[in-house]
């Protein structure tokens, strides 16, 4: 039997590396951000297009958040300058590629 | 308006959670921003088998700006005004972060009322009680639970005898009322003195000739 292939569709999906990618950790809102409660793989209230433009932001405290969420806490005097989670002063930790890349960045 | 969504999914969130024991309903179909909640008193306290109910405003700044609460029902605890309503909690004030949602707050009040912090008062006669004669605290707090906070089912027991209302001994109040002066006049004199019973007063005698004279003044 011989087929052709007439024409395909190519379908890719992304995910942002969070860095707990345990499926099946049991928390139903765990994809979501703690601030405005939408996926991270949507994009913030002030957003319209999800991806590069409305990112996330890791605390060395391991919280994530889309990056706009969490300036516009940090923004207000309220804040403190603490994670919403744990209200350890926030450090915006660098980014950590994974290791089978091997263009880590150097702190 | 990013508050709006996130309210609405708070709502849907908390319409299906039945577990919780707290629920939302919006006071008017198309406002987001003004709610009701609803919570049972916890078990094991002066407030068991109440349902209090629980005014929410929500700020335009939400959730950046903590949602502002206060009860509706009528409650007797040294946190919240036993006038207002207004609530003394630290969430709803500097300590609110924009994790919190409409029923983890709900939930904290609930807790709230497991364990008031009497150090740190809303309503200070209401502390003064607490601190003073936990158990004459406990009646009230549970007369007022019985009067204002049960569903429905408003029995004859729970007929308003107005000294019980302010935590004052009713022997007190018979006393006087058996020496001709009104009992309203009596209640309110005893208020204003902040005297609800006799059981820690050094010099008895000394405090009721006090009572006599501010209510001759008062019935002049």
């Amino acid at each position: 039997m011989k087929v052709v292939v007439k024409n395909w569709h190519a379908i890719a999906q992304w995910k942002w590396d969070t860095g707990n990618n345990d499926a099946d950790d049991g928390d139903v809102e765990g994809d979501v951000c703690g601030i405005c409660r939408v996926p991270y793989e949507g994009c913030c209230p002030s957003c319209k297009v999800p991806g590069d433009d409305c990112p996330l932001i890791w605390g060395e405290c391991s919280h994530v958040f889309h990056m706009h969420c969490l300036l516009k806490w940090i923004g207000t005097a309220a804040s403190k300058q603490q994670c919403p989670m744990d209200r350890r002063p926030w450090v915006t930790a660098e980014r950590k590629v994974d290791a089978t890349t091997n263009s880590a960045p150097t702190p | 308006m990013s508050r709006v969504k996130r309210i609405a999914k708070e709502l849907e969130e908390c319409r299906q959670d039945a577990q919780s024991g707290v629920s939302l309903r919006l006071n008017n179909e198309t406002d987001l921003t003004h709610l009701t909640g609803y919570f049972k008193g916890p078990p094991g306290t002066p407030y068991e088998k109440g349902t209090f109910q629980v005014d929410i405003n929500i700020p335009n700044e939400y959730p950046f700006k903590p949602p502002q609460m206060k009860f509706l029902t009528k409650i007797y605890h040294p946190n919240i005004s036993s006038v207002t309503g207004a609530i003394c909690l630290d969430i709803l004030k500097d300590a609110w972060t924009p994790i919190l949602t409409l029923k983890s707050s709900l939930i904290s009040l609930q807790s709230l009322l497991q364990s008031p912090e009497p150090s740190d008062p809303q309503d200070a006669e209401v502390a003064k009680h607490y601190i003073s004669n936990k158990v004459g605290f406990d009646e009230t707090a549970a007369y007022w639970t019985k009067l204002y906070a049960s569903d429905g089912e408003k029995d004859g027991q729970a007929a308003l005898s107005d000294s019980a209302l302010y935590g004052i001994d009713d022997e007190i109040v018979t006393q006087f009322e058996n020496m001709g002066f009104p009992r309203d006049k009596t209640i309110l004199v005893l208020r204003r003195m902040g005297i609800k019973s006799f059981n820690n007063v050094t010099n008895k005698g000394e405090t009721e000739n006090k009572i006599l004279e501010e209510l001759l003044k008062e019935c002049q």
